[in-house]
């Protein structure tokens, strides 16, 4: 670790060298060779298909720097080939010319794109090695930063490429990417990879509360100089803790990729039976990884080729006892994260009466899943225990809830004697299908390249602070602002309302 | 304009001092409603819009009383100064014809945070706004207190939306009429004053309480949510009993800078300059405070007050065992006072002698004045337009403290605005908005409207985004050619200035790009300067005057035939050059907001029953704060972004349905936007 270590500072140095008295934007280009332009970082690329087994891959790529991408990554140094024509290119890392892949490449020129601004799809091949190499080639280039949630269709809707009807999509369009973007970071922010990005922030908050404090008060005030000379430790720091974070690709945790199946339901309504049913089909069978903790399971299975996880989580209940607590505690947090619900309830707590136990069902959802997941669209019912039932109450109970409104999909199952099992199965590896066909559900890689494009920001933003810590402290105060800004993305957003109370918090301001 | 002659003035006091019966006219096209700050400016700004307006004010010798601290200006509130000036308003060239003692703050911090700031002589101050007052056409200063607002019944489609159509005196009921009032009732609505145990009626010691019925018709006819605030003041000491040689003398600059764009100098000689002064405080003084805390209602009372400018009492609770800082200010050129900032205190007057008398220098000091504080109500500005109207009721405009802002400044700024759109209502003209990327004016508006007040609120530069943009250098080509060609409230001199000030600039940066020379020529040019021979590329003049250590006169002297007609600029020019690439960085990120600005959100939709999938609780925001557009809409807490998606499909459509039959292409991008202005023009009435 130490070698790193010096290498940042060494770098830092250098860096204040060669600042002195220079026009400080193009020594920035200069020394990083990282894009110059926070602001101007505005072409974006994606995973336009969807991820797990498929055999090609779309990655699309919009914005001023997609000739250049096309350019430098199919070898295209002459010329652009011809617009909406697809080429067979090696698609290659464009600093090391190491070759990723062989697939086709389009080019479409503006305005005539899908969002009106100079476009390129490279077509790869599906695997996930692939897929991760090309979108890191891609965030490595200048310019190039991965797109947020529904940005490719607000740029076609600026562009005014969207008719009326698609933009009323489009609302739906980006509360499902969001909301996809939400639990990915949900997942990713719980752990140790969370509390890092969390302790950044946290540190460049004070930094920059720090800093605007100097700026506002410091004249009449007793804010001492030595404010500014934490800061610039702080800030020295920090860079360097992020840059090596960035080169040290072992440090990042290895995101859990696939869908999230999570199992949930009330104490013994038949979870665990299902996650044992559900494993012990043939069609699906992988390793149970150890249970992170003593009331989570976690199981890695292959549904019909797409990888999910599946999560068995404790049964939901008040509960005086301070563990059991814990654990209803923790299998909300994994039902929040979820992108599908499997909801286990058990027959015999049904009302007789089909509608009343629509209804039932119905508050029983609302007690089980959060409020943002209404209407229920990621959610499967399944009602356990039917060899409980007698007669023909199982098929009229069957019938009259697929007439009920507002109600998930009903599966009605029994653990015990494998009733109906195999419909069940079907309509979960129907919804995982239709989930893994959606580009952002569970692909870690996406995020993870949109993490390193906002954290590189991040350290290009920082230095900016040092270039003009002497000369120009708003401009220096502007690059702990934008450097908070690339990692607000990460964490959430900071106001400006945040870091007036750090300041009030810290100083006696008096005038 | 420091040319004009005052000589006249208490001829000018008598001609214009007129009483009601008196009055030339029963009718005008606005009317202000106080005379302090955001009266004055108010005031000035209407009338320069073109509209007969009136000025009702308690006392004409109290308008553009300074009732705190004899200062103008400050880090970020010399931003809020520049852009008044820029928009013709008065309180820049009345600080140049006042200032005793000019000093720009953050002078090493970079020219986007400059704080310009004086002191100021209390008595040419005020004679300086009422005599600009009394002197501007259209114009008609009245004595008097007002009783009533008078409003319209409510509308019966609309419940609750009242018109304002005038005021009512105090005396003798005498009414006068007027399409728009503006209110800047500072802290006078429902004021009290507090020293020690003591507490009086009132909003500034000395004078009389306003009426109550101003306050009854903006809470009880209007329906109105008012809040509550606090502020104070410090004693005043007598100058005579202060040893200054145990306290710390502070000069100001050498060569004054003024506030105004239109002076080139001040009033003051830079030698007749007057002393600031450094103390601070002891022990002793937090012993004071401690032991007059039961004798003290203000400071017992959970009122909130600001926490920038907080009264002694709170500064040595809230940080005890420090040393705070106090400044000791002149009051005037004549006046034997001194203003002892940082001093603001509520505790009884004996008490208060006892607390100065323990800080250095003041042993034997003389309380010429107690200190006291004041609580006020104030109106939340929620309920306000980005024009500062009362959106509930047509015609009626409130500026200055009664939003629920603190300091000379920001009341200044709002009543410029407020002045602006009330002649505008008045005369029948749409309304405007400042936006927040062109002006620290408009982040104080939005920041205002757009999230309300829980403690009196100030300008600072951190709450600018666009901070390296919106410098006080360049106020005047922000907002006086807009200010000229849009909104109508600058002079043609003015606008004729700012003109040949922008083709000059313009030239010059030109003129500067096209010097493109090698490192080692430039190096021959300028043998000072130390430029790195790594650069294979020629440089260009704008690249050098980037170099920390060029200046424009350095340039302008190695090339003199196409620089040197540019040196009056050159300050100006060593800062865009700076500051260039920064800006066009932010560029991007402003079309964006101004766009999203642009797309208005009519006032009057109930959010519990729009058509549109939005949470309980996006509605419940989205009701609360009422935003005027969608830009102001995205900044709200708790707004997704699905939620302003699904908000700007509902202003499309609704745009649609409104132009009706005439419309045959649903999409033509032309239609569209006229669509988007024809609505941004008409909603937020």
């Amino acid at each position: 670790m130490l070698p790193s270590v010096h290498r940042g500072i060494l770098k830092a140095a250098v860096h204040t060298l060669r600042t002195r008295g220079a026009p400080l934007n193009r020594v920035m280009s200069i020394c990083d060779g990282v894009p110059v332009g926070l602001a101007d970082a505005e072409t974006i690329f994606a995973l336009s298909s969807g991820h797990g087994r498929c055999g090609v891959a779309v990655v699309r790529v919009s914005g001023p720097a997609s000739a250049t991408a096309l350019r430098s990554m199919a070898g295209l140094t002459r010329s652009l080939p011809p617009p909406r024509t697809a080429l067979l290119r090696s698609i290659t890392e464009p600093q090391s010319k190491e070759v990723l892949d062989r697939g086709l490449v389009l080019w479409f020129p503006a305005p005539h794109s899908f969002t009106g601004e100079d476009s390129v799809e490279f077509h790869i091949h599906g695997g996930p090695a692939v897929i991760t190499a090309v979108l890191q080639a891609l965030g490595s280039m200048p310019g190039m930063r991965p797109a947020e949630a529904g940005e490719f269709t607000r740029r076609a809707f600026q562009a005014e490429k969207l008719g009326l009807t698609e933009v009323e999509g489009l609302g739906d369009l980006i509360h499902a990417e969001t909301e996809a973007q939400r639990r990915q970071a949900l997942r990713q922010m719980s752990g140790d990879l969370g509390r890092l990005y969390q302790d950044w922030s946290h540190k460049l908050k004070r930094c920059l509360a720090h800093v605007e404090a100097f700026i506002d008060f410091s004249e009449d005030e007793l804010i001492e100089d030595g404010v500014l000379t934490q800061v610039d430790k702080s800030v020295c720091d920090l860079q360097a803790d992020i840059e090596r974070h960035l080169k040290d690709e072992r440090r990042g945790e290895r995101l859990r990729s696939g869908v999230q199946v999570v199992i949930a339901g009330a104490t013994n309504a038949g979870k665990s039976s299902l996650l044992n049913t559900i494993c012990q089909r043939p069609a699906a069978i992988v390793s149970p990884i150890a249970g992170t903790t003593r009331d989570v399971v976690e199981t890695a299975l292959d549904i019909g080729g797409f990888p999910v996880l599946l999560t068995d989580t404790a049964g939901l209940r008040d509960s005086p006892d301070l563990v059991e607590r814990e654990g209803v505690r923790r299998a909300r947090e994994r039902v929040e994260q979820a992108d599908l619900t499997l909801v286990v309830v058990d027959c015999a707590h049904l009302p007789s009466d089909a509608q009343e136990a629509a209804a039932f069902l119905l508050a029983h959802l609302k007690s089980i899943l959060p409020e943002t997941a209404f209407p229920p669209t990621r959610c499967l019912l399944v009602l356990n225990k039917t060899d409980l039932l007698h007669g023909d109450q199982r098929q009229k109970l069957d019938w009259e809830l697929r007439r009920v409104c507002g109600l998930p999909p009903v599966c009605l199952i029994s653990c015990h004697t494998n009733e109906g099992l195999q419909d069940f199965v079907t309509v979960l590896h129907n919804s995982v299908k239709t989930l893994c066909g959606d580009p952002l559900s569970g692909a870690p890689t996406l995020t993870q390249a949109r993490h390193r494009a906002h954290l590189q920001q991040c350290v290009t933003a920082l230095a900016q602070y040092q270039q003009y810590r002497d000369t120009d402290l708003a401009l220096a105060a502007e690059g702990v602002r934008l450097a908070l800004t690339s990692l607000g993305r990460i964490t959430g957003r900071v106001g400006p309302e945040e870091i007036l109370d750090i300041i009030f918090k810290d100083f006696c301001i008096g005038k | 304009m420091l040319t004009k002659k005052l000589s006249t003035l208490h001829s000018f006091l008598l001609l214009a001092s007129r009483r009601a019966g008196h009055l030339a006219r029963q009718q005008y096209d606005v009317i202000v409603v106080g005379g302090g700050h955001a009266g004055a400016e108010a005031a000035a700004a209407a009338a320069r819009m073109g509209a007969e307006t009136l000025l009702v004010t308690q006392k004409i010798h109290t308008i553009g009383v300074l009732s705190c601290n004899p200062s103008l200006g400050g880090i970020g509130k010399g931003h809020l100064v520049k852009e008044i000036d820029a928009l013709d308003g008065l309180c820049g060239r009345a600080g140049d014809w006042a200032g005793i003692y000019f000093s720009i703050l953050n002078r090493k911090k970079g020219p986007a945070v400059w704080g310009p700031r004086a002191q100021l002589d209390r008595q040419r101050y005020r004679e300086f706004i009422q005599a600009e007052l009394l002197g501007t056409p259209r114009l008609t200063v009245l004595e008097g207190s007002v009783e009533e607002l008078q409003v319209t019944e409510p509308n019966p489609e609309e419940p609750g939306h009242h018109r304002v159509t005038g005021i009512r005196l105090a005396n003798g009921s005498h009414q006068i009429s007027a399409r728009s009032v503006v209110l800047t009732t500072g802290t006078f609505l429902s004021g009290s004053l507090f020293m020690g145990q003591t507490t009086s009626p009132g909003g500034r010691i000395g004078d009389a309480p306003s009426s109550a019925g101003l306050s009854y018709t903006l809470q009880e006819r209007l329906g109105l949510r008012v809040g509550r605030l606090r502020t104070g003041t410090p004693p005043r000491i007598v100058k005579d009993s202060v040893d200054f040689s145990l306290v710390e003398p502070h000069l100001p600059d050498k060569h004054p800078t003024p506030f105004s764009f239109l002076n080139t100098h001040v009033r003051c000689k830079p030698e007749e300059q007057l002393l600031c002064y450094l103390t601070c405080t002891t022990p002793g003084v937090e012993r004071v405070v401690r032991e007059s805390l039961h004798l003290n209602c203000h400071i017992q009372q959970d009122t909130k007050g600001p926490r920038y400018c907080p009264s002694i009492e709170s500064r040595v609770l809230r940080f005890p065992g420090r040393a705070h800082q106090v400044w000791l200010e002149p009051e005037g050129v004549n006046s034997d006072l001194l203003y002892p900032q940082g001093l603001s205190m509520t505790m009884p007057p004996d008490m208060q002698l006892l607390l100065i008398r323990e800080i250095p220098g003041m042993q034997r000091a003389e309380i010429h004045t107690p200190g006291y504080g004041v609580q006020y109500d104030f109106v939340c500005p929620t309920q306000l337009s980005p024009a500062l109207q009362v959106k509930s009721t047509q015609g009626l405009f409130l500026a200055g403290q009664i939003n629920g802002t603190t300091g000379y400044e920001e009341a200044a700024a709002q009543g410029l605005w407020a002045g602006v759109n009330a002649a505008r209502w008045a005369l029948s003209m749409p309304p405007l908005a400042l936006s927040r990327t062109e002006s620290y004016i408009g982040v104080l508006i939005d920041d205002l409207i757009s999230r309300g007040v829980t403690e009196p609120y100030r300008m600072f530069t951190s709450r600018a985004e666009f901070r390296a943009s919106l410098r006080p250098d360049n106020a005047d080509l922000r907002l006086t050619l807009k200010g000229f060609e849009e909104v109508g409230c600058v002079s043609s001199l003015r606008y004729q200035e700012a003109v040949r000030v922008r083709d000059s600039l313009q030239e010059a940066l030109a003129a500067l790009q096209t010097l493109t020379l090698s490192a080692p020529n430039w190096t021959k040019k300028l043998p000072n300067i130390r430029i790195s021979e790594v650069k294979t590329t020629s440089l260009t003049g704008v690249d050098l005057l980037q170099y920390r250590d060029v200046s424009f006169e350095m340039l302008a002297s190695a090339f003199p035939e196409c620089l040197s007609r540019f040196t009056e600029f050159s300050q100006r020019l060593k800062i865009e050059a700076v500051y260039r690439f920064h800006c066009e960085l932010q560029k991007k990120e402003i079309e964006r907001i101004q766009k999203e600005e642009n797309m208005a959100l009519p006032q009057d939709i109930d959010y519990f029953s729009l058509p549109v999938s939005l949470s309980q609780e996006v509605r419940e925001i989205l009701d609360r704060f009422r935003p005027s557009t969608l830009g102001a809409a995205t900044r709200l807490q708790g707004i997704t972004p699905a939620a302003i998606v699904n908000l700007l499909q509902y202003v499309y459509h609704t745009g649609q349905k409104e132009r009706g039959p005439r419309r045959n292409k649903p999409d033509h991008k032309e239609d569209r936007e006229e669509e988007l202005c024809a609505r941004n023009a008409s909603i937020p009435q």
